[in-house]
């Protein structure tokens, strides 16, 4: 129907010292995506980035960002973002580059695709790790995952979704 | 935004993942799983991590991943990071919107109407969800409305559960016995302890306005408290003449007022404290002497308000401080109705067989709310003064209006002389017993005689003002008419009467004999509350009466009342529209007062309520109780619940449609710091002495400048002095006259005496007596506009009054915008950095007009309890603030009916009008600055005081 339309891009920052990524905000990623944006594309893409651009989610942890531009011009906005080379916050420069994993039309997407990579990703660690403790741990985890997106499918249950919150 | 859409967007939020990252103040923002995660992560500190290259968050070589993985913890944490950021992100997910309804759940295209309704259109593995969400809503549902129905509503009209439920209510705040009908047709207001009417829900203020100045307006007055002095006279007078000064006009002793002939009114002040500490006003009524007797009996009518106060001080001045309860017992046990109400209501909730075992409810007569051990009796030992507190015990009505005479004279009749057949037998009522004496008879026949010379006279305001008459009438529910007809003079009527007499009366009042009543006497009282025939027992004899709708006769001898007509006076201040609004007020005995009032209303009177009560007396212009009293007790609480009531509509608008009074140069909308006028007054005097002191010595007047040291000295003496409202009579007809513009065609001089030239000796002499004082002025608006509330009144400056001189359209003056300087702040406060460029711009075209004096430094005080365009405490000089000099406020501001024309009352500082006055011309004397709060404009008034 009639709505604000918008792309929202799933990016993965990755950056040399991943002990850096915890100084991380998002109003630093926003200011890093502006200027860059703003000079590959001039005035005119600060203005359009100006418009309804925000970055909606961010992990320290993991380095994942959404970012939200409109529909109208997020291919000129997207086209900027491999110039981004470092972000600066809290007075240090962090050397990174974003990764663009995912574009979607809503959150809901992005947060389904993220579900799924992340769970791909850790059945990937698996067979990497070295000591025993590791793969036990990683192994936990995806079990952790697991066990939720088995749930998923006995959907509303109120004791499935106590479960959750206790996690 | 407001606090609804704040918790519907939270709702809406719950699910939704938020970012997870570290302020520099925490180690950990947000809460939840991943934090937790998180946390585990910074506790380890800065393990060496090898920077060898690029590190990414994911594998698509296992290469470059594997070159991290030395180090086993780390991705540990890792797996445990991701682990909790895809639970986050399914709980997101899968819980799609903030309704709690399961629905909600469902994709667009599976959902089907009314679903919410139906469960059978959910599908299946959604149904029990739903259903358990239904149940629990429903439950939720019923109990509410269990709370709010616990019998039905035809138990509870039952006359006698909605008696008892009436009499709870009244517990709190006191009904008036015409409570209910004032109810169906009025506003009502919680206020002094009563339940009151307001004004009217029908729109009728202009009817009203032409009752109060052609016909009749009505009014229950009976919330005002009635205080009974019982005593000798001497001892009586000499007590009360501490609390009053000759000042201010008659006293209690005055000639007419003692002999009981007239009512009196009088401003009553803490013993021996006046000027300062004013109680308030009062009206009072002797009881005319009987013979042989030196006991004096005294009532003094009070606002409730003041009534605590002045029952205290009643007491120090009598030394009345023995309370008597045993004489007050029987009556409060002929009216046993509170205490059992009270048992009665607090097993109301157990629901009980009540209602067999316990005796009917009774209407509930006097206070309620009152105790029935608290003390309303008080006696001095050493005097025998005694006093009584009256309050509740009768029913005052007031009639306003020229017609008023009329509407009574059609409503009462005189009481028929009780049968000559069986006057020997003894009865239990008192009418019987009264006709027995010849004595009374003939009173009773010379008081009817008075009582028929009023219908002759034309306008109630012809009448000497405060005239008395006793009256005994008859039941006047028995000549009920049977449609609504407007009470009319007829002109038969008063040619019928004796002219002679009736000139007699208008010149001399009613003969003072006549002015004694039966309602003086408790006993007589407390017999006709108790003997008045029910409304449903008047209905029963008026069933078997032969014809139906004719008089019943002969009249029940209990339907004879003794009541007291006293004569209001009308507008006595001023020469136009003298006697406008006089009236009379009906004085009842206690539970008579709707068998009285619906008789009156048939009449075709405007009833009016509070609200009418002020415009009656703003048209009068005098002060109305307690909003003009800003001196007393009552009037400063007033004030500070107006301005509570004033900010709080303020602050109900949205920021952006609210006025910004900053701009507007106004410091104070909602409320009038006298005391800070007055005080900056002084000073400004002073300021003004040291430099005519400066010129003096040269000029070597010597006189002056020991008169300006004295004042100095006497303002150094007296540090904290409160405000006072200037009342001596001789100061106000002095100042009156100097305001009057001397040269004025329309003036006429003969009537005044010669008031003494406005010099300088003259006004310090008057300045030292009353440099502190405020006095009360009317300011009527010859061009356009209507004052409204807090209305400046400024001083005008040379200028401005050119201005006058060039015609009589000119408008006054404008005030220059003001800077808003809180506005930078308040924005700061919101952490939008950005700048008030675009207002500042605007106002930069006006800031040149602004003098220096005029930017003030903002206080210091703290934005918590600021309001976005009003000035914060404490305020700055509240004189010198706008371009204009201020003088004073307006408290009441109208477009005046009866003048036609915008007509103000408020106070002015007496140093600051008199300091105007001196330096204004003759011909523009008394030419005054008007200013509305949300207007910039000035408007020409011209000042009158009223004496």
């Amino acid at each position: 129907m009639v709505r604000v339309k918008s792309r929202y891009l799933l990016c993965e920052i990755n950056v040399p010292d991943r002990s850096r990524l915890f100084l991380l905000d998002d109003r630093a990623v926003a200011a890093a995506v502006k200027a860059a944006v703003a000079r590959m594309h001039g005035d005119y893409g600060a203005a359009l980035c100006s418009i309804r651009f925000s970055v909606k989610y961010l992990n320290a942890h993991t380095g994942i960002v959404f970012l939200r531009f409109p529909k109208k011009c997020y291919r000129l906005l997207w086209s900027a973002l491999p110039f981004i080379t470092c972000i600066e916050t809290r007075g240090q420069k962090i050397e990174c580059f974003l990764n663009c994993l995912h574009v979607g039309g809503t959150i809901r997407t992005c947060q389904k695709f993220l579900v799924k990579y992340n769970t791909q990703q850790l059945h990937r660690m698996l067979p990497k790790c070295k000591s025993e403790e590791e793969r036990s741990q990683v192994r936990e985890a995806i079990l952790k995952c697991c066990l939720t997106r088995g749930n998923k499918q006995e959907f509303g249950e109120e004791s499935d979704s106590e479960d959750d919150e206790e996690q | 935004m407001s606090s609804s859409k704040a918790k519907m967007r939270e709702k809406k939020m719950k699910n939704q993942p938020s970012s997870v990252q570290y302020s520099p103040s925490t180690t950990q923002n947000g809460g939840g799983a991943v934090v937790s995660g998180g946390g585990q992560l910074m506790e380890r500190p800065k393990t060496p991590h090898q920077s060898a290259g690029w590190s990414r968050g994911h594998q698509r070589d296992g290469g470059s991943y594997a070159k991290e993985m030395p180090k086993c913890i780390t991705a540990g944490a890792f797996a445990r990071a991701r682990a909790a950021e895809v639970s986050s992100m399914l709980k997101a997910v899968r819980k799609t919107t903030g309704s709690c309804h399961v629905f909600g759940a469902l994709p667009k295209h599976m959902r089907r109407r009314a679903m919410s309704h139906n469960t059978k259109r959910l599908p299946r593995r959604l149904r029990d969800v739903a259903e358990r969400m239904r149940e629990k809503s429903l439950q939720a549902g019923s109990k509410k409305k269990e709370q709010a129905k616990n019998k039905s509503r035809k138990a509870r009209r039952r006359h006698g559960n909605l008696l008892l439920e009436f009499n709870r209510r009244q517990r709190k705040n006191v009904w008036l016995e015409t409570h209910i009908w004032h109810a169906k047709r009025f506003f009502m207001v919680k206020k002094w302890g009563y339940c009151l009417a307001d004004k009217p829900t029908s729109k009728c203020y202009r009817p009203c306005y032409r009752a109060l100045s052609s016909h009749c307006l009505l009014q229950d007055l009976s919330y005002y408290c009635c205080i009974e002095l019982q005593g000798e006279e001497n001892n009586l007078l000499a007590s009360l003449s501490q609390l009053t000064s000759k000042e201010t006009g008659p006293t209690f002793a005055a000639a007419l007022s003692l002999s009981g002939q007239k009512q009196g009114s009088v401003v009553m002040y803490r013993a021996g404290c006046y000027p300062l500490q004013p109680l308030g006003p009062v009206t009072f009524l002797w009881r005319p002497q009987s013979q042989g007797s030196t006991l004096r009996q005294l009532w003094i009518w009070a606002h409730p308000t003041m009534k605590k106060d002045l029952l205290t001080e009643l007491q120090t001045v009598c030394q009345c401080d023995e309370a008597v309860a045993p004489p007050i017992v029987p009556i409060e046990q002929k009216l046993p109705v509170t205490p059992e109400d009270k048992q009665i209501a607090g097993t109301k909730r157990k629901q009980t067989v009540k209602d067999i075992s316990g005796p009917p409810a009774k209407k509930l007569l006097g206070d309620g709310t009152r105790s029935p051990t608290t003390p309303v009796s008080w006696k001095s030992n050493c005097t025998g003064t005694i006093i009584n507190d009256l309050t509740m015990e009768m029913v005052r009505f007031r009639l306003i209006g020229p017609q008023s005479h009329t509407v009574l004279a059609e409503t009462l009749e005189v009481a028929t002389k009780y049968g000559e057949s069986d006057k020997l037998k003894p009865s239990s009522l008192w009418w019987p017993e009264h006709c027995k004496e010849e004595s009374k008879m003939v009173l009773h026949q010379e008081q009817a005689d008075a009582y028929h010379l009023l219908k002759g006279i034309l306008s109630a305001g012809e009448l000497p003002p405060g005239t008395v008459l006793g009256l005994t009438v008859e039941d006047p529910r028995l000549t009920l008419p049977t449609k609504k007809l407007k009470a009319l003079p007829s002109v038969q009527k008063a040619q019928e009467v004796d002219e002679e007499k009736s000139r007699e009366l208008m010149l001399k009042g009613v003969p003072k004999h006549c002015c004694q009543s039966s309602l003086w006497d408790r006993s007589v009282r407390d017999n006709v509350t108790e003997n008045r025939i029910s409304e449903k027992e008047l209905n029963h004899l008026r069933g078997e009466l032969l014809v139906p709708g004719s008089r019943l006769s002969p009249a029940p001898p209990q339907s004879s009342v003794p009541v007291l007509l006293v004569h209001q006076p009308g507008k006595q201040l001023g020469h136009e529209m003298s006697s406008w609004g006089a009236g009379w007020d009906l004085l009842l005995p206690k539970g008579w007062g709707m068998a009285f009032w619906i008789p009156l209303v048939y009449r075709g009177v405007r009833t009016g309520g509070l609200n009418m009560s002020l415009k009656h007396s703003q048209n009068k212009g005098v002060p109305h109780f307690p909003h003009d009293y800003p001196d007393c007790t009552s009037g400063a609480l007033f004030q500070d619940e107006q301005e509570a009531e004033l900010l709080e509509k303020f602050r109900r608008r949205p920021p952006a449609k609210r006025t910004n009074y900053i701009k507007h140069g106004c410091l104070a909308p909602f409320r009038c710091p006298w005391q800070q006028l007055a005080e900056e007054w002084e000073l400004i005097l002073i300021e003004e002495g040291k430099k005519k002191d400066s010129q003096t010595t040269r000029g070597a007047d010597e006189v002056i400048k020991e008169e300006t040291t004295s004042l100095r000295d006497m303002t150094a003496a007296k540090p904290v002095s409160c405000v006072s409202v200037l009342r001596c009579r001789k100061s106000l007809r002095l100042l009156s006259g100097w305001c009057r513009p001397t040269t004025s065609k329309g003036q006429r001089l003969c009537r005044v005496e010669k008031v003494p030239q406005l010099d300088h000796p003259a006004m310090t002499s008057f300045l030292t007596a009353h440099g502190m004082s405020l006095v009360w002025v009317r300011l009527l608006m010859p061009s356009k506009g209507k004052p409204e509330l807090h209305a400046i009144v400024c001083a005008p400056t040379a200028e401005d009054l050119q201005l006058l001189d060039k015609g009589p359209g000119s408008s006054g003056p404008q005030e220059p915008l003001h800077r808003d300087h809180f506005k930078s702040r308040r924005k700061g406060s919101t952490k939008t950095a950005t700048s008030s460029l675009p207002s500042e711009k605007s106002e930069g075209q006006m800031s040149h007009l602004l003098t220096a004096s005029e930017e003030p430094k903002p206080s210091s005080k703290a934005s918590s309890g600021f309001t976005a365009g009003l000035w914060p405490d404490p305020l700055p000089s509240v004189t010198s603030h706008c371009s204009r000099v201020t003088l004073g406020w307006v408290t009441q501001g109208d477009f005046s009916l009866s003048v036609g024309c915008g007509e103000a009352l408020g106070f002015v500082s007496v140093t600051g009008l008199l300091q105007t006055l001196s330096n204004q011309e003759m011909k523009h004397r008394g030419i005054l600055l008007l200013r509305n709060p949300t207007s910039l404009h000035y408007r020409f008034v011209k000042v009158t005081i009223e004496v």
